[in-house]
């Protein structure tokens, strides 16, 4: 099978860190893919060269046929690849329908003329738009907060309004960055169904970073590991967590 | 539990309000203004011409500034580019009122894009600081450019009318001031329920998320500062035809520092707390003129010191507002209604 994303090689210095050095790995359409590592591994970095905010040394991650890495920044959401922050990002002044319709910003259209007018065809467009957010409020079960100020709700909630936002532009694939870090075991919990359902209902492929072991292990199709920016080993859960280097790097390193 | 499953289609949650009572409310809040003129004359009625014409200004400096979250103290220079680009249109090339209005507001618009580009990679103090210059500039282009502004003799702009109502007419100039007030709030709040609105927000709370989702930030940056100062150019020119004789000095810094304080007081980011708090600072030495006659200080004295206790109570105003309610009036009026709304229950 021909994969989603492509990693080639991707490395990224900041002065003397190497923070990735020469990583690659395939993503598999509508799978779970997990990039684990200790602290500083350069997790964070990869997710942000795939998604265009932090520009690699080298290397390249081709997505559809191109590679993104190098691409500008706000047309990931429209190549199709939506994307969650290790801390809170969402936009903590608006409503929970606020924030998703930003996630669907891209597939609005529009101007400043027609949106100030607010007449005909822009009123048609935030209705389509609406329904699409609809949907994905009752997809996470957040129908009893659609207008609750995002700033005001627990941690994670916000956390589960930014995954909606993410899936509000409609993405092929997503990178969610420590999802349920901070998060008790319930909402962890739920959060592993909506990432399973992502899958298996929508169809979405989903690359994530997660400390929480169990998760990794319990919804993975397969696992990247990174330590000190390097790809130590990529196979099924089993296969990794039986892997002597893993074992090493999270119990011998630091 | 009201999960709103039971609103029945999409257009009515998109409605600016699903609430007949705030309808109702703006209904009144417009009709009183439309007879306003009845009831008062004379001073009153310029106050309150000015009041309508400030909630303009703020209005458009909430876009930039409380929307998007760039500071602006370039408010005067954003003023004087709109009444004098009104001026010169109307009294150097003859056009009709209702031309010159709007087009004040794109040519301040687009000159604003002069500070906005480089100002793209500027954030909080260091913009408000590259936008007071660039405000001072302004003032100074004005006053050496002599031949085409009159410099320090000012514009002198002919009584024109403008959709019939003629602007040296007092009710003539409050009807214009109303028309274009009205017509800014709806804009402006339907750019806040749209994709637009939305896209200011995101980048003003998190920038780098707002990139992700797609929003532009080089475009809506640039978006806002157009927006925002066509707005406050288009105040600006209701100001020279309020004034009809304008120079360099009525729109001096304290305009630029009022408009901010109008912000913060109504409550930043809010459309309605941009009206109160244009309303309420503009309606401030009326209050205090009132107050120093309840403790027997009139006439002569009590008027020449106008100025002077309008700026410190306006400071003194701001600090208070900021240290007790961070959200403004807007904040205090949505707090009361909460309140009222669950009476018996929230004594
Ligand atoms: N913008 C930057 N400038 C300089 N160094 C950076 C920058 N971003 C990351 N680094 C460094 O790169 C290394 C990898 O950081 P990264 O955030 O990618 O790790 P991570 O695997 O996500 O860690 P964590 O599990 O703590 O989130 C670290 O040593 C970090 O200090
Ligand atoms: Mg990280």
């Amino acid at each position: 099978m021909s994969a989603l994303l492509s990693v080639e090689g991707l490395s990224k210095s900041f002065g003397g860190v190497h923070a990735v050095r020469g990583v690659s790995f395939d993503v598999a359409p509508a799978s779970i893919h997990s990039v684990i590592g200790p602290n500083g591994a350069g997790k964070t970095t990869l997710f942000n060269m795939i998604s265009a905010l932090v520009k690699p040394s080298s290397g390249r991650a081709v997505f559809d046929g191109r590679d993104v890495s190098r691409a500008r920044p706000h047309h990931l959401a429209r190549l199709g690849i939506g994307r969650t922050f290790q801390n809170l990002a969402v936009f903590s002044h608006a409503t929970v329908v606020e924030n998703l319709l930003v996630g669907m910003h891209h597939r609005i259209g529009g101007n400043v003329l027609s949106d100030g007018v607010f007449f005909g065809s822009t009123r048609a467009r935030e209705i389509r738009a609406r329904e699409e957010v609809e949907r994905i409020i009752e997809f996470l079960e957040i129908e009893h907060l659609r207008n609750e100020v995002v700033g005001m709700l627990s941690y994670g909630l916000q956390k589960r309004v930014e995954l909606g936002r993410a899936l509000a532009t409609g993405p092929k694939l997503l990178l969610l960055d420590e999802m349920v870090s901070g998060m008790n075991t319930e909402e962890t919990e739920d959060i592993a169904r909506f990432i399973l359902d992502i899958k298996q209902e929508l169809s979405i492929a989903v690359l994530m970073i997660e400390h929480d072991m169990s998760i990794v292990m319990d919804i993975s199709d397969r696992v990247t590991v990174l330590s000190f920016g390097e790809r130590i080993a990529d196979g099924t859960p089993g296969e990794v967590a039986a892997d002597p280097r893993v074992i090493d790097a999270y119990l011998g390193g630091a | 539990m009201r999960t709103g499953h039971a609103v029945e289609t999409y257009g009515r949650l998109l409605a600016l309000t699903t609430n007949p009572i705030t309808w109702a409310w703006a209904g009144a809040l417009v009709a009183a203004l439309v007879a306003l003129p009845w009831a008062v004359s004379g001073h009153l009625l310029v106050v309150s011409t000015t009041v309508l014409i400030a909630t303009v200004g703020v209005v458009g400096l909430n876009v930039l500034t409380g929307t998007t979250g760039l500071i602006s103290l370039g408010q005067s220079g954003f003023l004087a580019i709109g009444g004098y680009a009104c001026g010169l249109l109307i009294r150097d090339l003859s056009l009709p009122t209702e031309l010159a209005v709007p087009l004040a507001g794109l040519i301040t618009g687009t000159l604003s894009l002069l500070i906005g580009v480089p100002s793209l990679r500027l954030k909080g103090l260091y913009l408000a600081i590259t936008t007071l210059a660039a405000s001072l500039i302004v003032i100074h282009i004005i006053l050496y450019a002599e031949p085409l502004t009159g410099g320090p003799f000012g514009l002198r702009i002919p009584d024109v009318s403008f959709l019939g109502l003629r602007i040296a007419d007092g009710r003539g100039m409050y009807y214009i001031a109303l028309i274009v007030a009205v017509l800014t709030v709806v804009f402006v709040n339907n750019l806040m329920r749209s994709r637009s609105g939305r896209a200011w927000i995101a980048l003003r709370d998190h920038d780098i998320a707002a990139k992700s989702m797609g929003i532009d930030l080089v475009r809506y940056k640039l978006l806002s500062f157009f927006v925002s100062s066509s707005i406050v150019g288009v105040a600006g020119a209701l100001m020279a035809l309020q004034l009809r004789f304008i120079t360099a000095d009525v729109f001096g810094l304290f305009l630029s520092i009022e408009a901010l304080a109008m912000l913060l007081v109504g409550g930043v980011g809010s459309v309605a707390g941009a009206i109160l708090g244009a309303a309420f600072i503009v309606l401030l030495p009326e209050i205090a003129r009132g107050l120093l006659a309840l403790v027997g200080w009139t006439g002569e004295t009590g008027s020449a010191h106008v100025f002077e206790i309008r700026a410190v109570v306006t400071g003194v105003l701001i600090i208070v507002m900021l240290r007790i309610e961070p959200d403004g009036l807007i904040g205090i009026w949505r707090r009361t209604k909460r309140y009222w709304l669950q009476w018996p229950l929230s004594v």
